[in-house]
């Protein structure tokens, strides 16, 4: 992909040396020695994340995908969740987090989240759930709907069939294509997903990830990718942050070469196999390390 | 003979813990249980006045009861009586609505008012309501105004609780995913909306006065005076109400797009249940004073016969009850056609 500054053979590993700002423009999302700390100051007091400090840089006409691993419970969605300004993990404990070189006060539209559980509007039809953001910022319906129809089509929904049903008509890959096209209808400069695809059965999985792949080249958003299926974070990621047992910082960050070939192809793959054996060993051994 | 066949389906799915009957093996079993308690009434009400097992000041027997039909319609007007009666239950009902629903709907978004109206209504749930007859007695008189308020006050605080509730019982994650949509706080459009809504209430609060408030006579000028004045403090105290409790709602997004229709299906269900409730309080109010209504027959019959009307006033009123309730419910399915509800 254009911008990358060494092409890399497929699916080959470098370590990124942490924390190597550039020059001249902010990075999209940068944290610098982010703790937080739930009910602190109470006997109740959790530490789920500390001392987190990444930047992914905003490079010219393409957005990176990065992907996020990690034990359960380290405090990935709290990270997540910290870009998207979501409380109670908004605001940090201690440190900052930085959206194009300022502080987050707060959620907004420039950073699309799509969740793991269905969190489709049960009140509105396909084509009003895809057409809620175009609402909120109050375009016309006529308008807002001819969006919408181009982005059902877009997630290989039905305009037709499809746009007029509720979401308790729909399946969970369905669902969760909606839920894409809603969030992706708005333009975000950085989308944020958490275990988008977990509650997929595994040939609707990889359709959908080579789906991510067709429309991310398209909206050209930085990706925030969680996920517990190492083939799906190799597949996926242009770089992957590993996180630590709980409480979560990152301990190893990777580059990885995109994905530029359907899933079900790639993941047959030698190098990539090997990518992702290597990874598998370093959260085996964070899970061993639990106690 | 199909029917019948499959009717009497195996007896192991009687013993099968929720297994569903077809619908006509409901209405079957339905059916069986009114006819058995007719059969039973006209058993032991069956033969001669000295023969029957349980004597007719107890239990007027089956055939009586229904004989005396038109005599209830016609000359104790029990159609009007049931307007009339719907009539009170109704406005005090729909006022409470117009007030603990959206009140219900902004303590379910903002926790802290929430917590600061929690007190009043523990309160208003916990009286007993048959003590507020003699309370709304001596605060609001006689007439139809007092039966009006005593629904009103027995109905308030459980809208309320049920409509905060429902909005609570929307989760988190529905809030989410609207601010990362980006559902901000639009406060033009609230107020705008949140005037016309006000506007109603005006109408219908100098409505409600128009109707219920004594009018004075037509030469007592100074009174008619007055009575125009509280005519249009009422209207204007409906559009201020209104525009108060409902400018929050209109102007959040995140309320009036998410927490306020998610929760609607819930809100207007609890309302159907407490509509049936409220609709037998108010037989309480009439059996105590009233000049007409279904619970002046009642307790008229009962002071001065046949006592046949009781027991028919009884079954009509919840066969009344029961057609209300069912009429709400299609509108329901048909407002919100993506929640199954109701399948008592
Ligand atoms: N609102 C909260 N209050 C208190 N503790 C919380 C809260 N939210 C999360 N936590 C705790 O913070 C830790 C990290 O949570 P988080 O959801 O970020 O983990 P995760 O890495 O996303 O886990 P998973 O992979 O299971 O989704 C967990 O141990 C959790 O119990
Ligand atoms: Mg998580």
């Amino acid at each position: 992909m254009a911008g990358v500054a060494t092409p890399l053979p497929p699916c080959s590993i470098t370590e990124i040396p942490r924390g190597t700002p550039k020059e001249g423009v902010p990075p999209v999302v940068e944290f610098k020695g982010v703790t937080k700390t739930f009910n602190a100051n109470t006997s109740k007091a959790f530490t789920a994340i500390r001392d987190v400090t990444f930047s992914v840089e905003d490079v010219e006409g393409h957005g990176e995908f990065v992907a996020i691993l990690g034990p359960s419970g380290c405090g990935k969605s709290t990270v997540l969740r910290q870009i998207a300004g979501l409380a109670p993990h908004h605001p940090p404990t201690r440190g900052e987090v930085l959206l194009a070189g300022k502080p987050i006060t707060g959620p907004g539209p420039d950073r699309g989240m799509v969740f793991q559980d269905y969190t489709s509007f049960d009140n509105r039809t396909v084509l009003d759930n895809v057409a809620f953001g175009l609402e909120c910022r109050g375009i016309a319906q006529k308008e807002r709907y001819e969006l919408a129809k181009e982005w059902i089509a877009k997630v290989k929904l039905n305009p037709v069939k499809d746009a007029y049903k509720y979401p308790h008509q729909l399946s969970g890959g369905m669902r969760q294509r909606v839920a894409i096209a809603r969030t992706l209808i708005l333009k975000p400069r950085v989308i944020l997903m958490d275990e988008p695809f977990g509650a997929l059965d595994p040939a609707t999985r990889h359709n959908m990830q080579d789906l991510l792949i067709e429309l991310w080249r398209e909206v050209q958003a930085t990706v925030f990718f969680i996920t517990h299926d190492v083939n799906e974070a190799v597949f996926l990621g242009d770089r992957c942050y590993i996180f630590s047992n709980s409480p979560g910082t990152i301990i190893h960050q990777f580059r990885i070469s995109p994905p530029d070939r359907p899933a079900r192809h790639i993941m047959r793959e030698k190098s990539f196999l090997e990518t992702v054996y290597h990874v598998r060993e370093i959260l085996d051994g964070l899970e061993e390390g639990k106690t | 003979m199909e029917a019948l066949r499959r009717f009497a389906t195996r007896f192991s799915d009687w013993a099968t813990i929720r297994d569903r009957p077809s619908a006509l093996q409901s209405a079957v079993m339905s059916a069986t249980c009114i006819a058995l308690a007719l059969f039973i009434w006209y058993i032991v009400t069956a033969g001669p006045v000295e023969e029957r097992i349980v004597d007719p000041i107890t239990l007027p027997s089956l055939a009586d009861t229904v004989h005396s039909f038109p005599k209830l319609w016609f000359e104790r007007a029990l159609a009007r009586g049931a307007i009339a009666s719907l009539g009170r239950v109704l406005g005090g009902f729909i006022l409470a609505a117009a007030i603990a629903v959206p009140l219900g709907i902004c303590a379910g978004s903002f926790l802290r008012l929430n917590a600061f109206l929690r007190p009043i209504s523990i309160f208003g749930r916990n009286i007993p309501i048959a003590a507020l007859i003699p309370l709304t007695l001596m605060w609001f008189g006689l007439g139809e105004l007092q039966k009006v308020m005593f629904i009103f006050f027995a109905s308030v605080a459980f809208i309320f609780f049920d409509t905060v509730r429902s909005v609570e019982d929307v989760p988190d994650s529905y809030l989410d995913a609207a601010y990362t949509l980006g559902a901000k706080y639009v406060p033009r459009h609230g107020a705008k909306w949140a005037a016309i809504v006000g506007l109603g209430y005006a109408i219908v609060f100098g409505a409600a006065y128009y109707r219920l408030a004594q009018r004075p006579g037509p030469n007592d000028i100074e009174l008619i005076a007055a009575w125009r004045i509280g005519f249009a403090q009422v209207s204007i105290f409906g559009l201020f109400l209104g525009f108060v409790l409902w400018f929050p709602p209109l102007a959040y997004q995140a309320i009036q797009k998410v927490l306020m229709p998610l929760a609607m299906p819930d809100v207007v269900n609890s309302l159907r249940l407490l509509f049936g409730l409220a609709f037998g309080y108010i037989m309480l109010a009439e059996v105590i004073n009233a000049d007409y209504g279904l619970g002046a027959i009642i307790n008229l019959s009962q002071r001065q016969g046949p006592r046949e009307h009781i027991y028919l006033s009884l079954i009509l009123i919840s066969l009344l009850a029961f057609g209300i309730d069912r009429g709400i419910l299609t509108v329901q399915r048909w407002c919100f056609p993506y929640k199954r509800m109701g399948e008592q």
